[in-house]
C-alpha cells in the first residue's frame, strides 16, 4: 500500500464512522480504534516527512482530475511539520484521555470519540488541503464538532457556551463564503494556486473586499481580537482532553488557514502590519483578561489567545526568521498548552469547582502533576531551560532586525504581565495552606505516561533546539516562496 | 397582450438585478435577526435566511441568460459557452448540507437552553460573561 497525504484525513474520517459500528460488536473498541487511528497517521508522518523535505512538497490529485480541475492536496514541509505535530499531540491527548473515558457513562464514551475524531479530520484536512472551498468544508467539519464537544456535558452552562460559539462561527462561515464567491467571480477557479497566479490581474477593490471577509471570518477562528470572545467559554466548558485539543489542534488550524490566505493568495500591501497591529492588540487584551480570570481553565484559554497573538505578529513580522519563530511557536504552543489543561485538569477534578482558590497547596496531594503543571507554566512564559524560551528568543531577534523597538518593549511587557498570573498560580500550588478536606483522584499511568512523554519534549528541545531546527527553516522556506509553490502545483 | 416571455425577455436586466438584489436583502435580514433580536428561535431563523440569502447569490453568479444545463449530449457540444456554470451549484448543495447541519444543531442546543433557564430570552441567560 502507497501512502499519501489523503490518509491523514480519510484514516480518522473512517474511524469516526466505524467507532459507531464496531462499538456495538465490542464496547472497548470505541476507546480503542481512535488511538489505533492516530499511531497510524504518525506512521503516514515518518513516511511522508523525509520525502517532503527531499522534494520540496507532495501534491496529491485526487480523483484523476489534475490541479487546478481537480481538488489537490497540498503538502508542503509547513503544513506536513503541522500536520505531524497534530497527529503526535493528538495520539498523546487521546492517551491522557484514555482512563477519563471510563468515568463517563457507557454510550457517551462512543459520541464523545467519534466527535473527537471528526474534529481532529477536520483540522488535517485544513492544513493539508490546496482548494478554497474545500476548506470552508473543513473548517465547517471543525466547527460543528467543536460546538458539540463544548455541550458535551449536559449542564446549562455548556449549552450557553456553545450557542456563543455557533452564532459566531456561522457567522464566519457566512463572511468565509462571501469572500470565496468574490473570489470565484474574480478569478474563475477555486485551487488556491491558481488563486495566486491570477490575483495580481485582480481589480485592487475586489481584492480589498475579498480580504476583509476572509479576515474576519478566518480571525475568528484562529482567535483574532476582537471577534475570539467565545473561546474562553468554549474552553473552560468542554471536557479536558478536548480543552486540549482546541489548543492544539483546532488553534494551530485556524491560524494556518489564516496565513495560508493572506500569505499565499492575496498579494495586498499592508497586509502585515495589520497581522502585527492585530496580534499585539491581541495578545494584550488576552494576556489583561487572564490576569482577572479566577477559573483555572478560563485562565488557560485567555493565555492561549494571548500566545496566538505573539504568533500573529510573528507571521506579520514577515521576515524568514520571524516565521521560523512563529512556526516554532505554533508547535511550543500546541505542546505546552495541551500539557497545562491535562495537568490543570487533575487539579480541578480534585477540587469542589473550576477555581483558582481550590490549587491551595495541592502539591501535598499531587507532587507528580504540580510539577509537571509548574515546568510548563515556565516554559510557556519563556524561561531558559524549557522550549518555549527559543521561540520567543527568535521572534524578538527577528523584531530586532527590523528595528522594531516599540514592539519589543511591547512584547517584553506583555510578557510579565503573563508571568504574573502564573507565577500566582504556582505559587498557590506550593506555598498556600490548603484548608479543606478533599476527595482524591490520582493521575491514573497512562496520564501520567503522556505528560512525562510531552514534558520530556520540552526539556529535550529547551536544551538541544537543533533537533527540529531544520525542518523549521525548511518550513519557513516554503511558506515564504510563494512562486515555488504555484508553480509546483500547476506544472 | 404581451407573453410572459416576452416581459421576460424584454426586462431581463431588471431580473437579474432583482436576484442579486434578493439575494443581498436576504443576507442583510438574516444578519438583522442574529444580531438584534432577543429570542433563540428567532436567531436561529436569522442564521438559516442568511444562509439562503448567500446560496441565492452564489446560484446566481453562475446563471447565464438563456443559458442551458452544463450536460454534454449529442448535437449540443458546440454550447459550452451558453452552458451555466456547475461549480457555484456544486458549492451550494454542500453549502446547504453544511446549513442543515448548524441550523439542527442550533435548534437542539436553544431547547437544553430553555429546559434548562425555562426562557428563550437571550438577555436573560447570562450564567458566563463574555
Amino acid at each position: 500500500m502507497v501512502i499519501s497525504p489523503v490518509h491523514y484525513i480519510v484514516a480518522p474520517l473512517l474511524a469516526a464512522f466505524a467507532i459507531a459500528l464496531l462499538a456495538k460488536i465490542y464496547k472497548n473498541a470505541a476507546r480503542l480504534v481512535p488511538g489505533i487511528v492516530l499511531f497510524y497517521n504518525i506512521i503516514v508522518s515518518l513516511v511522508l516527512m523525509p520525502q517532503v523535505l527531499e522534494k520540496g512538497m507532495i501534491s496529491e490529485v485526487i480523483a484523476g482530475w489534475k490541479a487546478p480541475w481537480g481538488i489537490n492536496l497540498v503538502l508542503t514541509p509547513f503544513s506536513a511539520f503541522l500536520a505531524t505535530s497534530v497527529s503526535v499531540i493528538g495520539f498523546a491527548i487521546w492517551l491522557y484521555g484514555y482512563k477519563f473515558k471510563v468515568r463517563l457513562k457507557g454510550g457517551e464514551v462512543k459520541y464523545y470519540e467519534i466527535l473527537q475524531m471528526m474534529m481532529i479530520a477536520g483540522s488535517l484536512g485544513v492544513i493539508i488541503t490546496g482548494d478554497l472551498f474545500n476548506m470552508f468544508v473543513f473548517i465547517e467539519i471543525v466547527g460543528i464538532t467543536a460546538y458539540s464537544l463544548t455541550a458535551f456535558y449536559r449542564g446549562r452552562d455548556g449549552a450557553e457556551a456553545s450557542f456563543k460559539y455557533l452564532l459566531i462561527g456561522s457567522l464566519a462561515s457566512t463572511f468565509l463564503l462571501l469572500g470565496i464567491l468574490i473570489i470565484y467571480t474574480q478569478t474563475g477557479t477555486l485551487n488556491m494556486a491558481q488563486i495566486a497566479e491570477r490575483m495580481p490581474m485582480v481589480p485592487q477593490t475586489m481584492k480589498i473586499t475579498a480580504l476583509i471577509f476572509f479576515l474576519i471570518a478566518l480571525g475568528i477562528e484562529a482567535e483574532m481580537f476582537p471577534m475570539n470572545g467565545w473561546a474562553p467559554d468554549a474552553y473552560s466548558q468542554a471536557p479536558s482532553p478536548t480543552s486540549a485539543v482546541f489548543a492544539a489542534v483546532v488553534s494551530v488550524a485556524g491560524v494556518y488557514a489564516l496565513i495560508r490566505v493572506t500569505f499565499t493568495l492575496f498579494d495586498v500591501e499592508g497586509i502585515h502590519q495589520y497581522l502585527i497591529v492585530m496580534g499585539f492588540v491581541t495578545m494584550l487584551v488576552a494576556e489583561i483578561s487572564a490576569v482577572a480570570q479566577a477559573n483555572l481553565k478560563r485562565m488557560l484559554a485567555y493565555s492561549s489567545l494571548g500566545q496566538m497573538g505573539l504568533v500573529l505578529i510573528a507571521f506579520g513580522i514577515g521576515s524568514h526568521l520571524a516565521v521560523f519563530g512563529a512556526i516554532f511557536l505554533m508547535l511550543n504552543h500546541a505542546v505546552i498548552k495541551a500539557l497545562l489543561f491535562m495537568s490543570g485538569s487533575y487539579f480541578i477534578y480534585n477540587s469542589e469547582d473550576k477555581r483558582l482558590v481550590g490549587l491551595n497547596g495541592i502539591h501535598k496531594r499531587l507532587p507528580f502533576v504540580s510539577a509537571i503543571f509548574s515546568i510548563a507554566a515556565f516554559a510557556i512564559v519563556g524561561f531558559p531551560p524549557f522550549s518555549g524560551f527559543w521561540s520567543k528568543f527568535y521572534i524578538l531577534i527577528a523584531a530586532g532586525d527590523k528595528n522594531m523597538i516599540i514592539l519589543i518593549i511591547g512584547i517584553l511587557m506583555v510578557t510579565i504581565i503573563e508571568l504574573v498570573y502564573y507565577l500566582r498560580t504556582v505559587a498557590r500550588i506550593y506555598f498556600y495552606k490548603d484548608e479543606v478536606e478533599h476527595t482524591e483522584h490520582r493521575p491514573s499511568i497512562n496520564a501520567i505516561i503522556s505528560m512525562s512523554f510531552m514534558t520530556l519534549f520540552i526539556i529535550v528541545i529547551g536544551v538541544y533546539p537543533d533537533l527540529i531546527s531544520g525542518y523549521l527553516h525548511q518550513a519557513a522556506d516554503s511558506l515564504l516562496d510563494k512562486a515555488n509553490y504555484i508553480q509546483h502545483i500547476l506544472k | 397582450m404581451m407573453e410572459f416571455s416576452e416581459i421576460f425577455f424584454k426586462y431581463k436586466d431588471l431580473i437579474s438585478i432583482a436576484v442579486y438584489g434578493t439575494a443581498i436583502m436576504l443576507i442583510i435580514i438574516g444578519l438583522y435577526g442574529v444580531l438584534l433580536k432577543k429570542h433563540l428561535v428567532k436567531i436561529a431563523i436569522g442564521l438559516s435566511i442568511m444562509d439562503s440569502g448567500i446560496n441565492l447569490l452564489f446560484v446566481a453568479v453562475g446563471y447565464i441568460q438563456n443559458g442551458t444545463a452544463p450536460i454534454f449530449s449529442p448535437g449540443h457540444e458546440g454550447d459550452v459557452a451558453k452552458m451555466v456554470d456547475p461549480v457555484p451549484q456544486a458549492l451550494v448543495l454542500t453549502a446547504i448540507v453544511i446549513g442543515f447541519a448548524v441550523t439542527a444543531l442550533a435548534l437542539s442546543l436553544i431547547i437544553r437552553l430553555y429546559k434548562h433557564h425555562h426562557t428563550a430570552n437571550i438577555d436573560q441567560i447570562n450564567s458566563l460573561k463574555w
